[in-house]
């Protein structure tokens, strides 16, 4: 049984779905990561992903354009992300309160929407076809190398776009003017206030930023991991992102590498589940084991940083 | 200003409660259907179909309007259909329907159907006990209102054709994407009876196929999550080489189909309803068939009954081969692409299924757990 595992596990593709299944969740994280810089907690990334995977998707079948799909999933999520920062910040809600509201909204009204646009129930059904799907593509030279090509190549432009932001948003955040105001501003908002940043025009931007990153998840949900939309899609992956947020520490790479430990729990279920006299229960509980144990991990390692910091003084 | 608002707002409230409250208890004594006296048999019935939802889905409300329609043309029923559309906007009127329809008291039958229904059904019967009701593919309430028929759908029967079908199509190498590896996949909503029902039939008709054949089964663990069921169709293909998918997960299941096109090495089975016609062209391209539940037959069966003096009212009625309720699609790509021996014994299984010489066993109530046993058996 063991060498079974193995052998499905030590396999080019088993890593190629890593980062396939990563993709998504490392966009969502990427919005939680800037918004939680700015000091919002955007819990609404559930939510935001369902609709901007549902609008993505019928922009592209409208326009028989992908390009024009992503984009609209991205402008999508980042007016949610203005919405919530409207309620939250000029309206003065909860902000844990409005993203609840959202992942309602995502829940419910997006099959809603769907009826409403294409008196379809459910699924987009018969809508696809190819032309609307984000296309894979395969990188020259990289190709060539026997397995590594085989796992970095032939992925959805998405997903490298995906990995390509963590790098982007790193600069964002620690080589802009914008990204200095919003660190500013998560740490101490009315310090940063004093010396002139407007707080409120700081926040909408994290938040539409956030957003937008939840769109371009979405985007890669339905118009590439699944071909079309059906309700209840993202599964929980929009809440695994704000995980992956805080394990990550709230930085980019750190969360990179937390999405990819999830990536890879899933990964590692689907294996799992394929394997003789294995509980279907104890495997869907694999993904959320790797978290609990990620997370001990994690809280050892900074008591240990802790306790030494605090030893240094007395000696 | 604000009291005589307060004041305003808590009279509609009274008034609106007290509008709501009186129907119910007013109206019961009102129906007595017309004709409901009459010596069954050979009488036209007068039918109200209820759909939640709207007709076009190509699925059970289809289905369920052909064979009202069939029942018409053949001058057994009059009836009527109320699509009662299935927005979230939608569903709060859905109580209002069948409480307005069953209190006209016009109607010797009451048609609904699917797991949204039940609960509206159940007050609706203890409202009205006078008024005959039919759920179908459902079966929450069996048995507490004595004027509803459940219909349920043997399901394993169903999984036995389809097994046997997939069993003999994965040594068909001289079709296209069928490699010599005898495996096939069945993805499963989630790890429980009513699905294990559909593997059960699947697993046994397989092995009775070809005792050779493995069957690998994997669960989603959700019924929406059409991405983890294509990653797992992509782990049956790539690991364990299965050419031909049974996706029985909800919409989910749709996860193995876009697995079996995208490494385009494998086939996908449908279930429920045909699902090549409601699937985009290139994934309906892949299906090879689809396991049925015929609403609209089994709806002609209840009728036939009926007319025969026979009636289920309070009791569930589970529909297996015989009486039409399951099957499988055979024309369109299982006409094309399975040659005439595998057709042959797809054929033979529904005979003898039919005939009752072969019993398939079903995982709901199975103290035994044989599925399971059976399962990780055939596991690859």
């Amino acid at each position: 049984m063991l060498e079974q595992l193995l052998n499905s596990i030590l396999k080019a593709d088993f890593l190629f779905a890593v980062l396939r299944i990563t993709a998504p969740i490392l966009f969502a994280t990427l919005g939680a990561v800037v918004a939680e810089k700015a000091g919002v907690v955007n819990i609404g990334l559930e939510g935001t992903m369902m609709i901007t995977a549902l609008f993505g998707f019928l922009i592209a079948y409208w326009t028989q354009s992908w390009i024009l799909g992503v984009l609209g999933a991205v402008l999508v999520g980042a007016l949610l992300g203005l919405m919530m920062g409207f309620f939250a910040l000029k309206l003065k809600t909860d902000i844990i309160l409005a993203g609840i509201a959202v992942n309602m909204l995502g829940a419910g009204g997006t099959i809603f929407l769907l009826n409403m646009f294409t008196g379809l129930r459910g699924n987009t059904g018969n809508l696809v076809s190819p032309n609307i799907l984000i296309p894979t593509i395969s990188i020259p030279l990289i190709n060539k190398i026997p397995i590594l090509g085989e796992i970095l190549s032939g992925h959805a432009i998405l997903t490298y776009l995906a990995f390509l932001f963590v790098w982007l948003m790193w600069v964002l955040l620690y080589k802009t003017p914008v990204g200095l105001n919003i660190r500013a501003v998560g740490e101490n908002a009315d310090a940063a206030s004093s010396v002139g940043v407007s707080v409120l025009k700081v926040k909408y931007i994290a938040i539409a930023l956030s957003g937008a990153m939840a769109g371009f998840g979405g985007a890669f949900m339905s118009m590439y991991y699944s071909q079309g939309w059906n309700s209840g899609m993202v599964a929980g992956r929009g809440f695994i992102a704000l995980a992956a947020q805080a394990m990550g520490r709230g930085e980019p790479v750190g969360s990179m590498l937390s999405s990819l430990l999830f990536g890879m729990a899933q990964a590692l279920r689907t294996k799992v589940s394929g394997l003789q006299g294995v509980s279907s229960y104890l495997v869907a509980m694999i993904p959320y084991l790797v978290t609990v144990i990620g997370l001990v991990l994690y809280s050892i390692g900074q008591t240990r940083k802790m306790r030494k910091h605090s030893i240094r003084p007395v000696l | 200003m604000k009291k005589l608002l307060a004041f305003l707002l808590v009279a509609l409230m009274i008034f609106t409660v007290a509008a709501c409250d009186k129907k119910p208890t007013t109206d019961p004594t009102d129906p007595a259907p017309s004709g409901s006296d009459e010596v069954p048999g050979g009488k036209v019935y007068k039918v109200i179909n209820l759909v939640n939802g709207n007709l076009g889905d190509k699925s059970f409300f289809d289905s369920a309007e052909a064979g009202l329609a069939k029942l018409k043309a053949d001058g057994r029923i009059e009836y009527e259909t109320k699509e009662m559309g299935a927005t979230d906007a939608d569903q709060p009127k859905w109580q209002q329907t069948i409480n307005d329809v069953a209190s006209e008291g016009t109607y010797d039958l009451i048609i609904c159907g699917t797991y949204q229904m039940p609960d509206y059904l159940k007050e609706a019967a203890t409202a009205y006990p006078d008024q005959k009701f039919l759920i179908y593919d459902d079966t929450t309430y069996v048995g507490e209102n004595s004027n509803v028929i459940n219909l349920s759908y043997r399901q394993n029967d169903m999984g036995y054709l389809i097994g046997v079908f997939a069993a003999a199509m994965t040594s068909q190498t001289s079709v296209d994407n069928i490699n010599p590896e005898k495996v096939v996949g069945f993805i499963g909503g989630i790890d429980s009876p009513v699905i294990n029902d559909f593997l059960y039939g699947f697993l046994e008709g397989a092995k009775a196929t070809d005792s050779e054949v493995k069957v690998d089964t994997r669960y989603v663990n959700s019924y929406a999550d059409t991405a983890t069921a294509k990653e797992m169709g992509l782990a049956m293909i790539n690991d364990n080489k299965a050419d031909i998918i049974w996706g029985v997960a909800g919409l989910s299941g749709n996860g193995g189909a876009e697995a079996a096109l995208e490494t385009g090495k494998a086939w996908f089975i449908g279930v429920d309803s045909d699902q090549e016609l409601t699937m985009s062209t290139e994934l309906a391209a892949i299906t090879l068939t689809s396991g049925l539940k015929n609403i609209g037959d089994s709806l002609i069966w209840i009728f036939d009954e009926w007319d025969a003096g026979r009636t289920y009212w309070g009791k569930e009625v589970n529909l297996g081969l015989v009486e039409g309720g399951v099957g499988i699609v055979t024309d369109k790509n299982f006409a094309k692409y399975a040659p005439q021996e595998v057709q042959d014994l797809v054929a033979a299984a529904e005979k003898a299924v039919r005939e009752g010489t072969i019993k398939v066993p079903s995982a709901i109530g199975d103290e035994t757990s044989g599925v399971i046993a059976l399962r990780d058996q055939m596991q690859p």
